[in-house]
């Protein structure tokens, strides 16, 4: 290759003298035919024009000879780069808004993307994770139910479309013989589990066949960082046991750091020998499946699959629940799904932005390619080709947003810090978000983005340069001529039109969180303490025993000074999981099997509902009087009893039957109805709901609630000392005030809520500076004619009348515009609101008065400069 | 008009050929850029049209590959002008573009040829 070697050689030597030795051989060159004319008798001056003629055309000549040396495409490309780099060095002030804007549009959108990248779309670090199938049972009112051990015992055997199964259950252990007493957590998994999780111990082993089998060893397989913590990382912890619930495991083995499925567990244990003992088909426990699909098995022929053994069972072992199916759905969807929506909320907030940023970059440079349109002209005239100009003004955008989307990448990290750090725990995997290849590669995307579409607008108006009008002195029609005007008005309408939609939006969210906050929820929230409890089953076997341990806990923290009543509930408000069940009213017409009704059953005691301050709509609450083995009661709440009776206090007197009338279950006669309690959080609407006495139906796990007289914090230190004192090996579980607990139920949406807040904010900065700008150089370019108009006796009101109309009209049509968006926006927004009608007027008038003004405050600089023209001035220079 | 019919029946030079005619005019001896048109000029009777916007980039890919070398020299009547020369490797390559396109001449006159 001597020829690439030449010209490597000579790039090497800084291409010294090349364009002289050039520029001296054509000047040489034209000389020799200078002097032939000479000799055929022209006129010097003839000659000399002739010669030049003949020669043709010296520069270009010239550069395509120069050409030759360089490494074309490359050279081409630094060669724009350099040129833009110079002119962004020329105009610093210019490049740094540039930069600045793309950097914060970029910025921001990169560092939600790592989110929604972490949240949504890694992968899951499970070999064949797109396989990897969510099990459960569907009714015909809910699907994803948990699946009864014996059908998925038969599913495993029976089915056609797994090439392998497993079962698993979270559960909570108390831990006792390694200091104080504490409460654990725990997977439950058949061997199987491991198959597809792909986990190998470190130390040790995992499940077998035999572990699953009932009446097997009870073993425990630990995680690391329980390992690390709770045993110091004993390498001989394997063969040592562990108590749980006052049960001896041993520990056959430990995981490796970092493994997790779902959320994060301190250990493993068996499920096969604790689910074996169930009998029938309809015995649920908590029990969900994990299955592998066979390769090229798609979902729904795994889910007919499964639905085949679910119909074939129905009719050889019928029982209640023989309209029960299959769920199925992907792994990777089921563990992501709740934090969706908001997500893709907020990347298409965040897109918005971006985009109003790409608008305003638009039409910065195309203010700036007026400023060069005789510049961009004489180079036309000259002989630059439209696409060699074209791939200039691209190049030099392109470098522009290279430079923004550098800077953004830095903005990115500490947004995505503080999203980390701000970020409610229900948003998946959100710890994990970090600055990676893919998330890198999306803000060069975007940046690459950016800068294309920056580069249409200046482009678009370059391609219709009016040559003759651009390189008159003085010509008023340089302004970027017809296209340009359009160009930039659509711009300003188009970043209008978003800052409504983005302000909407918000608001909209903004006003649900208000509501959702001061929202009665039922009961006063304040000043009440939660202590969440979980009895040892093995210590608290019996009622008896339970009813015991809690009856003495809560006349012992009644008599703690600060304390003014206290009371029980198996699940607190806006504790989310909560359980429910079919039921049917007993003196109705009973309902068709599938068409059972389902409600959520609760346990409260007497003193519950008084401590709450929940109010009594009808009846009685419970008293000392429902004792065991007495009537059977039940206290509703007002959703309840409005689904069944025109009027709360009708419901007194009848009856429920739990399980519905297809299954055996107690009657429960209505003693009282309560207000309306939220129970899934505090921007949720009340569900229908019925209490049933503690004394009649324990539980082991209860939320004590305290109200005291000052701050609930106080009196933390009590509480644990009494719950201490009566059995050191109960675990709390958690102690908090009951605001906090409220506090995370609201946690995801004031999220939402706060970065969309800001993502609106933004885009109006963004847009202010857009109208601002625009109008600005409008005025600039009108000045003179203004000063005619003035000077011909036009009042300056009017001046002012005619510009603020230009930018009213704009923003009218941005606002049109904006309210199309904004009404598909109320509609996708769908269960983010909360409280009021989402297409109520009041929002969208709010929204469109908050961007008028907006537009007009940004507007008011650039109209006062064009009332304030200075006529006689600009006459004189005519 | 004529000036355009005249241009209309030029020969456009086809890839490649440019630079063995540049080639051939220097086996005779150092020519400059100048002199090189005047050759080609003369030679094909003016058939060929050679733009110095092709003249000049050819001349420096024959560089590149060092087929050729240039120098600066004062000419007869005193004047500075670049003077290019064969190389040795020019010479070479001279002999062999020159058989390949008497191949190429006599394969395309062969079928080209009136039948019989």
């Amino acid at each position: 290759m001597p020829r690439w070697w030449s010209k490597v050689r000579y790039a090497l030597q800084r291409r010294r003298g090349l364009d002289d030795d050039l520029g001296d051989e054509i000047g040489a060159h034209i000389e020799f035919l200078y002097e032939e004319n000479l000799a055929r008798g022209m006129t010097p001056a003839e000659a000399r024009t002739d010669a030049r003629r003949r020669f043709g055309n010296s520069t270009v000549t010239r550069e395509r000879a120069a050409e030759t040396w360089r490494f074309s495409a490359v050279e081409t490309v630094l060669q724009d780069l350099r040129y833009g780099l110079r002119s962004i060095r020329k105009t610093p002030g210019f490049a740094l808004l540039i930069l600045l804007t793309l950097a914060l549009g970029i910025g921001a959108t990169t560092a939600i993307f790592s989110v929604v990248y972490s949240a949504l779309l890694r992968p899951l670090p499970y070999p064949a994770v797109e396989r990897l199938a969510w099990l459960g049972e569907s009714t015909p009112k809910a699907s994803g139910v948990s699946v009864t051990w014996i059908n998925f015992e038969h599913w495993r055997n029976e089915n056609h479309a797994f090439a392998e199964m497993a079962a698993f259950n979270w559960t909570d252990r108390t831990l006792t013989g390694r200091g104080d007493a504490t409460l654990t957590h725990g997977l439950l998994v058949t061997s199987a589990f491991f198959h597809l999780t792909g986990w190998r111990p470190i130390s040790g082993r995992l499940f077998s066949l035999a572990d699953d089998q009932p009446g097997a060893t009870p073993v425990v397989l630990l995680s690391y960082e329980f390992w690390a913590r709770t045993m110091g990382a004993d390498p001989h912890a394997p063969g040592e046991v562990l108590d749980l619930d006052g049960k001896p495991y041993q520990i056959v083995g430990v995981l490796p750091p970092g493994v997790k499925f779902g959320r994060a567990v301190d250990y493993y244990l068996p499920l096969g020998p604790a689910a074996s003992k169930t009998v029938n088909r309809s015995q649920h426990g908590s029990i969900r499946a994990l299955g592998l699909l066979k390769p090229g098995v798609s979902l729904e022929s795994a889910r007919a699959d499964l639905d085949g053994i679910m119909r074939r069972l129905a009719l050889s072992d019928p029982g209640p629940e023989d309209d029960h199916r299959s769920y199925a759905g992907s792994l990777t969807e089921t563990v992501t799904g709740d934090a969706r929506a908001p997500l893709m909320v907020l990347m298409a907030a965040v897109g918005l932005v971006l985009l109003i940023a790409c608008a305003n970059v638009a039409s910065l440079l195309l203010m700036r390619g007026v400023a060069r349109a005789r510049e961009i002209a004489i180079r036309a005239a000259i002989g630059a080709g439209r696409g060699r100009l074209a791939r200039q003004l691209v190049t030099e955008s392109l470098a522009l947003a290279v430079l923004g989307g550098a800077a953004g990448v830095l903005l990115a990290w500490w947004w995505m810090r503080a999203l980390v750090l701000a970020g409610p725990a229900s948003i998946p995997r959100l710890a994990e978000a970090k600055l990676d290849l893919p998330v890198l590669a999306f803000a060069a995307a975007a940046a690459i983005f950016s800068g294309l579409l920056a580069g249409l607008a200046p482009l678009l108006a370059a391609q219709k340069l009016d040559l003759t009008l651009a390189l008159k002195e003085g010509s008023g029609a340089v302004a970027g001529g017809r296209r340009g005007n359009a160009l930039r008005y659509g711009l300003v309408v188009a970043e209008i039109a978003v800052t409504l939609v983005l302000a909407f939006a918000s608001g909209l969210l903004i006003r649900s969180l208000v509501v959702a906050q001061t929202s009665d929820p039922g009961y006063d929230h304040r000043h009440l303490l939660a202590l969440e409890l979980q009895l040892p089953g093995g210590t608290y076997k019996t009622d008896d025993a339970r009813r015991q341990y809690y009856s003495q806990l809560l006349q012992n923290l009644r008599a703690q000074p600060g304390v003014e009543s206290v009371g029980a509930v198996n699940m607190p408000p806006s504790a989310g999981e909560s359980s429910d069940f079919w039921y049917s009213i007993a003196d109705q017409p009973a309902p068709q099997r599938q068409d059972v009704p389902i409600t959520l059953f609760n346990i409260a005691d007497s003193g519950y509902f008084s401590t709450m301050g929940i109010r009594l709509r009808a009846g009685r609450w419970f008293s000392d009087t429902d004792k065991p083995g007495g009537p059977a009661v039940a206290v509703v709440n007002e959703q309840f009893a409005r689904k069944w009776w025109s009027h709360p206090r009708l419901a007194i007197g009848h009856r429920i039957k739990y399980g519905g009338p297809y299954m055996p279950g107690d009657v429960f006669q209505i003693v009282g109805v309560a207000a309306g309690v939220s129970q899934m959080g505090l921007d949720a609407e009340p569900y229908p709901e019925v209490w049933l006495p503690f004394s009649q139906q324990s539980s082991g796990a209860m939320v004590v609630m305290m109200r005291t007289a000052g701050s609930p914090a106080g009196l933390i230190a009590a509480a644990r000392r009494q719950v201490a004192s009566l059995d050191r090996n109960v675990p709390i579980q958690s102690l908090k005030p009951l605001d906090e607990w409220l506090g995370t139920s609201l946690e995801l949406r004031r999220f939402l809520t706060a970065l969309l807040a800001i993502f609106a904010a933004l885009a109006m900065v963004l847009a202010a500076g857009g109208i601002y700008g625009v109008l600005n150089y409008w005025v600039n370019a009108h000045q003179k004619e203004i000063a005619i108009r003035l000077a011909m006796g036009a009042r300056r009101s009017a001046i002012f009348g005619w510009a603020a109309g230009r930018a009213f009209r704009l923003a009218l049509a941005g606002i049109a515009l904006g309210a199309f968006g904004a009404w598909g926006v109320s509609r996708s927004l769908g269960s983010l609101v909360f409280g009021f009608a989402a297409g109520s007027p009041w929002m969208i008038l709010g929204a469109t008065a908050t961007v008028m003004g907006l537009a007009a405050l940004s507007a008011g600089l650039p109209l006062w400069r064009a009332a304030r023209v200075d006529a006689v001035r600009w006459l004189h220079d005519f | 008009m004529s000036t355009v019919d005249e241009l209309r029946d030029k020969l456009e030079l086809l890839q490649g050929t440019l630079e063995v005619l540049i080639l051939r005019s220097l086996r005779a001896g150092p020519n400059h850029a100048y002199g090189i048109s005047q050759f080609l000029d003369t030679q094909s009777d003016s058939q060929f049209v050679v733009d110095n916007g092709s003249l000049y980039p050819a001349l420096q890919r024959l560089l590149q590959q060092q087929w050729i070398a240039a120098q600066w020299k004062v000419t007869p009547n005193g004047r500075r002008a670049r003077y290019y020369r064969l190389t040795p490797l020019g010479r070479k390559q001279l002999v062999a573009a020159t058989s390949k396109w008497q191949r190429f001449v006599e394969a395309m006159a062969r079928v080209l040829a009136p039948e019989g």
